[in-house]
């Protein structure tokens, strides 16, 4: 992604895209997540994986601060993250979201959906916003349908969609929250394309998902989550084929079993 | 194995399954209990329609001036058609009509703007309406400016009071309401407190007793010097009322909204208030029109309580009509007349508010 890149030059001469350490969160007296340490450079690709409820969707969402974490530190493109609103602000500028169940603004068609942050959060004029959004369009092939309303889309193009609107704000880093998951199957597929393509461009990624052919082909590495920690953490290849702990030789063996 | 190699083409629906008859068969005739509270149904019909069009128009009694042009046997709307000027303005001094009158087609004239879709500058016409012909509208109703004379608003009434009773409780209660449903869902425990006992203060007292209130008990706590206008007290108890009825309709609008519109937007890096304005709003309130236009209708029914404190909205101006020893016995024509016309604004309301969640559809699908 040539302009995410020109964007950020100049605010950061760090290679670190995301840093986390010791990041600790508890929900009431539930600890969701548990001395979490990871850093993501930039340009890298990072898949997340683990059973359910441990604390993978938490983890991705304290990096743009959907969720609260209570103890340690997040850094972001250089920018710690603090309580204030304005560096909060700051922060979710730069990093782009794709979530499990889209959630594109139903009441705004998919240019509009695309525009409106560009327009209302970077002050872009209309024309030039649109222009933007329809070019982003253009790269996950839904151009087509710019004037539709999402309630008129499949559920694979509207995660397109939520893509390009996300990509419209030149982040830095995406974070997918399985953005698959909520797909039928023969859908899957058309959001994969559009992440492969942008993993290929160099965009920084994190991405939470259970689609393991996806990561074996795009991650640099892949985090395997359990109870709120970071359990395991490889290449894909020693991964998948060579797993050093028993917690993720079960989980392989459950989602690759069948 | 293949069961069709080619697509089969559409045929017509077979013979007595569309048309009128099929739809009678179909809909009132489809069995034997169905054909009886069909016709049964047809029977209480004709007997309420029958005797009420008899009366109210075929036997009734439309011209003349005084209560001998009426024959009793039908409606005498010779009693409505001789006050109706006073119904329309109240007490407003004859000569004055025509500023009532302007005011009046100015209001009509904005109405239509903003309901027919195809005129253009509808945020330009929603500009003046809000800033503009507010202040003409009191400098006309109001006189006392370019050599109008001045006329006081306990002389205003009618349904010019109604109307401008229930505008201003429309205008005010809906941003005041939104303010306060924010708030009370706000994470900031001050303003969150202060919306909550604001709002239930509001609710839970009846509107008779903050109209009463407002008009009598008010002065005595105000210094003598500050006296404002009796009008303009029902007009703050209305608009406070009605707020907190609809700061809790739009509440409502708000928790249906699902949370992951606002992370959405929040991801974006809007702020608090583009979040509210542009994407959690303007959702909530498309699906709180059958609830704000319910709030709207109940409260242009409620300006009839003004009554209490002495102003004469349309239905006040009606019965005190009933009681000119002129025109005694004919309180149903004048009730009748009274429904009639708020029936007339309330169904518009209805109907139109219809007309918007038609018109504001767009496949929502969460």
């Amino acid at each position: 992604m040539t302009q995410a890149a020109t964007n950020t030059s100049d605010t950061s001469a760090s290679d670190l895209m995301v840093e986390m350490h010791n990041v600790n969160k508890w929900y009431g007296d539930f600890h969701v997540l548990r001395d979490i340490y990871l850093e993501v450079k930039r340009g890298e690709r990072i898949v997340v994986c683990g059973p359910s409820g441990s604390g993978k969707s938490t983890l991705i969402r304290c990096i743009n601060h959907l969720e609260e974490h209570q103890k340690g530190e997040i850094v972001v493109g250089g920018l710690p993250l603090t309580q204030d609103v304005k560096r909060i602000e700051q922060i979710r500028r730069s990093v782009g979201m794709v979530f499990q169940h889209f959630n594109l603004f139903p009441h705004l068609s998919v240019l509009e959906n695309c525009c409106i942050a560009p327009m209302w959060v970077q002050k872009k004029p209309r024309k030039e916003a649109e222009a933007l959004a329809m070019e982003y369009l253009e790269r996950v092939r839904i151009a087509e349908q710019a004037t539709k309303y999402p309630g008129q889309l499949s559920g694979g193009q509207q995660q397109r969609v939520a893509i390009a609107r996300s990509l419209c704000m030149h982040p830095d880093v995406m974070l997918f929250d399985e953005p698959t998951s909520a797909l039928d199957p023969e859908m899957i597929k058309e959001v994969l394309d559009v992440m492969v393509e942008l993993a290929e461009e160099g965009m920084t990624m994190i991405c939470v998902t259970h689609e393991m052919g996806f990561a074996k082909t795009v991650a640099d590495r892949v985090i395997f989550m359990d109870q709120g920690q970071i359990i395991e953490e490889n290449a894909p290849e020693p991964f998948f084929n060579n797993p050093q702990s028993e917690r993720t030789q079960l989980f392989l063996s459950q989602i690759l079993g069948h | 194995m293949i069961h069709n190699k080619e697509t089969i083409p559409q045929r017509p629906a077979p013979k007595g399954t569309i048309g009128p008859v099929a739809w009678l068969r179909g809909n009132l005739f489809n069995g034997p209990i169905n054909s009886i509270f069909t016709l049964l149904g047809l029977y209480v019909l004709y007997l309420l329609v029958v005797p009420t069009v008899q009366w109210a128009f075929i036997d009734a009694n439309w011209v003349g001036d005084s209560r001998e042009d009426c024959t009793r046997v039908g409606a005498c709307w010779v009693f409505v058609n001789a006050r109706f000027s006073q119904f329309m303005y109240g007490l407003y001094p004859s000569e004055e009509y025509w500023r009532a009158n302007i005011v009046f087609a100015m209001f009509a004239g904005i109405i239509a703007w903003m309901v027919i879709p195809r005129l253009p500058f509808k945020r330009w016409m929603t500009l003046f309406a809000l800033l503009i012909f507010p202040v003409i509208a009191y400098v006309l109703l109001h006189g006392g400016y370019f050599d109008l004379p001045r006329v006081s608003t306990h002389r205003w009434g009618g349904l010019m009071l109604t109307l401008l009773l229930a505008s201003v409780g429309m205008i005010g209660a809906l941003p005041i309401g939104i303010v306060l449903a924010l708030g009370r869902r706000s994470n900031m425990p001050i303003v969150k407190t202060f919306c909550v006992i604001f709002i239930e203060f509001w609710r839970g007292v009846p509107l008779i007793t903050i109209l009463f209130m407002a008009s009598v008990m008010l002065p005595l706590f105000l210094p003598s010097e500050l006296n404002v206008d009796r009008l303009i007290r029902a007009l703050i108890g209305l608009t406070l009322f009605q707020s907190a009825y609809m700061a809790e309709v739009i509440r409502g609008g708000l928790q249906a909204i699902p949370k992951g519109q606002d992370e959405a937007a929040a991801a974006l890096g809007m702020t608090y208030w583009k979040r509210m304005g542009l994407i959690v709003m303007p959702q909530a309130l498309k699906m709180m029109i059958p609830g704000i236009v319910n709030t709207f209708i109940s409260l242009f029914k409620d300006t009839t309580l003004v009554m209490i404190i002495g102003l004469f909205d349309l239905l006040g101006i009606v019965q005190a009509a009933l009681s000119d020893s002129r025109w005694l016995g004919f309180s149903v024509e004048g009730y009748v007349f009274a429904a009639f016309v708020f029936w007339i604004f309330c169904f518009s309301m209805s109907r139109y508010s219809q007309y918007l969640e038609r018109k504001l559809n767009t496949g929502h699908k969460h």
